[in-house]
């Protein structure tokens, strides 16, 4: 892994466009969008729904090609990794926490968190894994199978597995989205907290302004601009 | 067209492109023309040959015998209004030159037949003029022979003047199938082939008022002698106890198989189906459809797959039916009539039972979705409503399909053998494969998402293995039972087993027949045989004396053949007790079998009614006998002194090269009375049979595999989501397109060698129980099975499961998971 300074960004977008075809003809998300993110820093992309937030999340994380302009990951263009080396960089580098958790419902919790340290190839798959469930508050839970546990307690879980690859960005799209307040609260001080321990740089979507207001920074996508909201 | 039928029409045209649809009007439509196809053969087969019809017998009733009737058999009998005429049929060998044919002889007399007529080319009325013959075309095709030739009877030429097409009375069991020739009665004396003692069936027939007959019936029945039977239009059943009706039942029996993996690919077709159909229900109900409404539209379009698929059906039936009738027609003895127009509909009709009873619980579920469901994605209960509703379907399509195969035991055997076996093949297949997995997990990254994958989709995989093992072992058993089994059969006697069975020599013949193979000096030794009817044990009658299923054996049914002899025959070594020395009256030997089966033992005394006299003799000692030595075997053999003046004939068996087979010309020649059996030529026409039969029922089989392999893909759609689902995950989790590919197939290459491997296990296990069981022979391995079967079945998941699973974009991977 290259060195990097703390003043090079992990991940950086130059002038990106996105557009679709639909059969009533192109369709464009945005255009001329730059963004620099640092490392370990925290960041939220808000906006009101179908202002592109997500599909920006799959161009920073290498999971879509925008139209045009480039996307930087710790300095190398993403266009120019090939599939299995953009499969090497989610699998070390990026994480991701989804609106609604997204576990195997055959796995119970330990294997769940499991999986990717397996497809890593660790030895210590099992004991990260425990580790990490302990972490969030579920080491008497290891055996629970995802419909045996509540919402929060599953993306509990879906966040363990996001920490226990030791990432170095993390994607979080509307983590508390399917929770219920107090619950989400809850998460979300978990969440924090762990990144806060790991250095881990967050990129977080909501369309929760008060959780954006926990990010040291806040990005506003808007009729296909993204502009830097100051507190 | 009303609004709902419209919608019906539209939505059916738009799901056409779903693979469950699919797989749903392919599996109906595979029903429907196996349905036909069996309904309107079987209904042929049932008019032309089984069903015992007037004219079919030929007559209102029949007599038969295995005797001539004394003259005054039908003295003192209500006749009145009652005409009748007399029938001879026996085995005869009848020739042209050097060829030889065993057929079935009819010697007839003026008026014949009673009822029906015969079908002859060139068309005409009457009987065979005397000098004249009627033949069969099977007879005219083997002999070569054309209208005009001269066909040799015994010592008279007799002109063939019309091919046989059609005849009513061809008398029961195999002599039914043998091809027949029809001769004026006038010509028997002077032919010689029959002589007093020689085994023939004397039939009388009777036809007349309905009235008449019926008194004629309860007047004949009472005075049956044991040699004698009545057939009746009223007593007698069709599709019993026949060779073909038995074939028919076996190949309805291989079209359950089909017909069982249709339903179960129409229920998880339409499960996928209604699933993928809550919204749109929901929205329908909130659009302001009623319920029973929305139930209308998906049954309307349930029926327009139905029309769709009975009319495609139906088609594909008919030609299947041309095929396999044109497969078996020269097996036929006489053409057969056309099927009652009814039957054209049977697989039309199963279909819409099958579409509708499957299809009318989960379309009565979907009329029950809250509207919520657009808000929340609630789904409605599974209730007992709906469990109850669901029973009552499946009982309501088993009890169609049984009443379909018209054998519902055999059916529900069937039923349960393919369920237990599927259970446990499922069982060892998912074992396996974890078996297999387990060291690959260890070195693979591949290895470890795969016992993963093995996990998740264990259900799956135990069906299908189930599926496709019960398939193959069944396909490769009819495949390499339908040649094989005869020829290792064939293959295990000795190269001078006896090729040719001599019957009916009279006692006067005896010396010259034992003469005319000394002076060729082939080794044959003759065999007195005397018909009679074991009736006493130990002086007393037996059947009392011994227990229901005893009192059904076969040597008690029926005459036995009796015979004599001074010496113990070579070929049945005894077991028990001695041979008796000359003068010793009263002995007799009994075989090992019936004895045991009878509960008789040596000291135990035997009576016979032979001819009406009761003959006696102490079991002295216990034979072996191997039936199949195709030597002349006996049940009971006498000493000579106590059967010796009883009226006989002879018989024997003997071996002829390829070269010598001209000697059974000369044989006939010189005794033209005397029967030859021609056991090589039976044996063709038995394994022909037997290859026709594999066959129809591999094409069946194949049909099924055809269900089983749209089952298998329906199976993998139903799990399509979880493994798109999962798919996805792994490629956000850092898995290559290229790795989640070769998961796929890594799974689906495994479980098919599985498969393969079990399905050759099972197909082993049941040749080696029908060598062991049925031909008593040692089983042998079939290695091209073990080689084969892994590869088709690999090749088969690989390529069903590679056209099921559509390859995931990244840029879709996480859309998926967004989008739940």
């Amino acid at each position: 892994m290259p060195h990097l300074n703390r003043e090079e960004p992990i991940i950086e977008a130059q002038d990106v466009a996105k557009s679709f075809r639909t059969q009533a003809g192109t369709v464009e998300l945005f255009r001329h969008l730059s963004l620099r993110i640092l490392p370990g820093e925290s960041l939220a992309i808000i906006g009101r729904s179908g202002a592109g937030k997500s599909t920006l999340l799959s161009l920073l994380a290498g999971l879509d090609t925008p139209s045009e302009g480039q996307i930087l990951f710790a300095g190398k263009p993403l266009a120019q990794l090939d599939d299995a080396a953009r499969a090497a960089l989610r699998l070390e580098q990026i994480s991701f926490i989804f609106q609604s958790f997204h576990l195997l419902p055959e796995l119970d919790a330990l294997d769940n968190v499991r999986l990717p340290l397996e497809i890593q190839g660790r030895r210590d798959a099992d004991a990260q894994a425990r580790r990490w469930l302990e972490q969030v508050g579920l080491g008497e839970r290891l055996d629970h199978y995802p419909a045996q546990l509540s919402g929060g307690e599953q993306q509990r879980v879906a966040i363990a597995r996001a920490f226990a690859t030791e990432p170095r960005v993390l994607f979080a799209d509307e983590p508390t989205g399917n929770l219920d307040d107090d619950t989400g609260h809850q998460i979300i001080e978990q969440l924090f907290s762990l990144n806060a321990n790991t250095g881990t740089t967050l990129i977080l979507i909501t369309h929760d302004i008060d959780l954006a207001s926990r990010c040291q920074r806040r990005l506003h996508l808007h009729n296909g601009r993204l502009e830097e909201v100051t507190p | 067209m009303s609004l709902l039928s419209r919608l019906a029409a539209r939505q059916l045209l738009t799901q056409l492109r779903t693979t469950e649809w699919r797989a749903l009007l392919l599996a109906s439509w595979i029903a429907i023309a196996l349905t036909t196809l069996l309904a309107v053969l079987g209904d042929r087969l049932e008019r032309g040959l089984l069903r015992e019809s007037a004219a079919l017998l030929g007559a209102d009733l029949v007599l038969s015998s295995s005797r001539p009737f004394v003259d005054d058999r039908l003295a003192g009998l209500p006749l009145n209004g009652i005409e009748s005429t007399s029938v001879i049929q026996f085995p005869s060998m009848v020739g042209q030159g050097d060829n030889l044919m065993l057929v079935s002889v009819r010697v007839l007399q003026p008026p014949y037949p009673l009822r029906g007529a015969l079908t002859t080319e060139p068309p005409g009325e009457g009987i065979p003029a005397p000098g004249e013959v009627w033949i069969e075309p099977r007879v005219m095709t083997q002999l070569q022979l054309r209208s005009g030739d001269m066909l040799e009877f015994g010592y008279q030429p007799l002109k063939v003047t019309r091919e046989l097409l059609g005849s009513p009375d061809r008398g029961t069991g195999f002599r039914s199938f043998s091809p027949h020739i029809l001769v004026n009665a006038a010509d028997l004396d002077a032919s010689g082939v029959l002589a007093p003692g020689s085994r023939a069936n004397y039939r009388t027939l009777f036809a007349g008022p309905p009235e008449a007959v019926r008194t004629l019936e309860q007047a004949l029945r009472p005075t049956l002698a044991s040699h004698e039977r009545l057939h009746a239009l009223s007593t007698d059943q069709p599709l019993t106890g026949n060779a073909l009706g038995n074939a028919l039942g076996y190949l309805k029996l291989s079209a359950l198989i089909a017909l069982l993996l249709s339903a179960m690919t129409i229920v998880l077709a339409l499960r996928r189906f209604s699933l993928g159909q809550h919204t749109r229900s929901a929205l329908l109900l909130n659009l302001g459809l009623r319920p029973n409404q929305l139930v209308r539209v998906y049954l309307y379009q349930l029926l327009l797959a139905w029309l769709l698929t009975a009319a495609a059906g139906t088609l594909t039936g008919y030609l299947l039916e041309l095929a396999v009738y044109q497969w078996l027609s020269d097996l036929l003895p006489q053409a057969l009539p056309q099927a009652h127009w009814l039957r054209w509909l049977s697989g039309a009709a199963l279909g819409l039972a099958l579409l509708v009873l499957l299809g009318l619980p989960p379309i009565l579920q979907l009329a029950r979705i809250p509207v919520a469901h657009l808000l929340r994605g609630d789904t409605p209960p599974r209730d007992r409503t709906a469990l109850l509703l669901q029973g009552i379907s499946l009982l309501l399509l088993a009890a169609t399909l049984l009443a379909f195969l018209e054998a519902p035991l055999a059916a529900l055997g069937l039923l349960l053998f393919l369920l237990l076996g599927g259970a446990l093949f499922g069982w060892m297949a998912q074992s396996g494969l974890q078996l297999l997995a387990r060291p690959l997990a260890q070195r693979l990254l591949l290895g470890r998402l795969l016992t993963m994958r093995l996990r998740q989709q264990r259900r799956w995989h135990r069906l299908q293995a189930a599926v496709v093992v019960m398939l193959l072992t069944l396909l490769s058993v009819v495949w390499v039972s339908r040649s094989d089994l005869i020829e290792q059969w064939q293959a295990q006697f000795p190269s001078d087993t006896p090729n040719y069975f001599l019957i009916n020599i009279q006692p006067w013949q005896k010396t010259d027949v034992d003469n005319f193979f000394a002076e060729r000096q082939l080794e044959t030794e003759l065999y007195p045989m005397i018909r009679g009817r074991l009736t006493q044990l130990n002086g007393e009658p037996i059947k009392p004396q011994l227990t229901t299923e005893q009192q059904d054996h076969n040597t008690l049914r029926r005459e036995l053949n009796l015979s004599w002899h001074a010496d113990q025959p070579a070929h049945n070594p005894l077991v028990a007790g001695e041979w008796w020395q000359p003068g010793d009256t009263g002995a007799i030997s009994i075989e090992q079998e019936m004895a045991k089966e009878l509960g008789l033992s040596l000291g135990d005394r035997l009576g016979f009614d032979v001819g009406g006299i009761l003959v006696e003799g102490e079991i002295r000692n216990i034979r072996e006998v191997v039936w199949t030595s195709f030597r002349p075997n006996f049940y009971i053999i006498f000493n000579p002194e106590a059967l010796q003046n009883a009226p006989s004939t002879w018989i024997t068996s003997f071996f002829l090269t390829a070269e010598q087979r001209a000697l059974t010309r000369e044989l006939l020649h010189q005794f033209p009375s005397l029967t030859l059996i021609d056991i090589d030529q039976i044996l063709n026409q038995l394994s022909g049979w037997l290859q026709r039969l594999g066959d129809s029922s591999a094409l069946i089989l194949a049909l099924s595999l055809g269900c089983g392999l749209m089952l298998l893909g329906v199976t993998l759609l139903q799990a399509l989501e979880q493994r798109r689902f999962e798919s996805a995950l792994l490629q956000t989790l850092g898995v290559t397109a290229e790795q989640a590919r070769r998961l796929d197939l890594l799974e689906f290459l495994l479980l098919g060698l599985v498969c393969g491997l079990l399905a050759s296990a099972g197909a082993e296990g049941v040749l080696a129980m029908l060598h062991q069981w049925l031909l008593r022979i040692p089983p042998r391995l079939h290695l091209e099975l073990w080689l084969s079967l892994p590869i088709l079945a690999g090749l088969i998941f690989v390529l069903i499961g590679g056209l099921i699973r559509r390859p995931l974009q990244l840029e879709h991977c996480y859309r998926l998971l967004r989008t739940g």
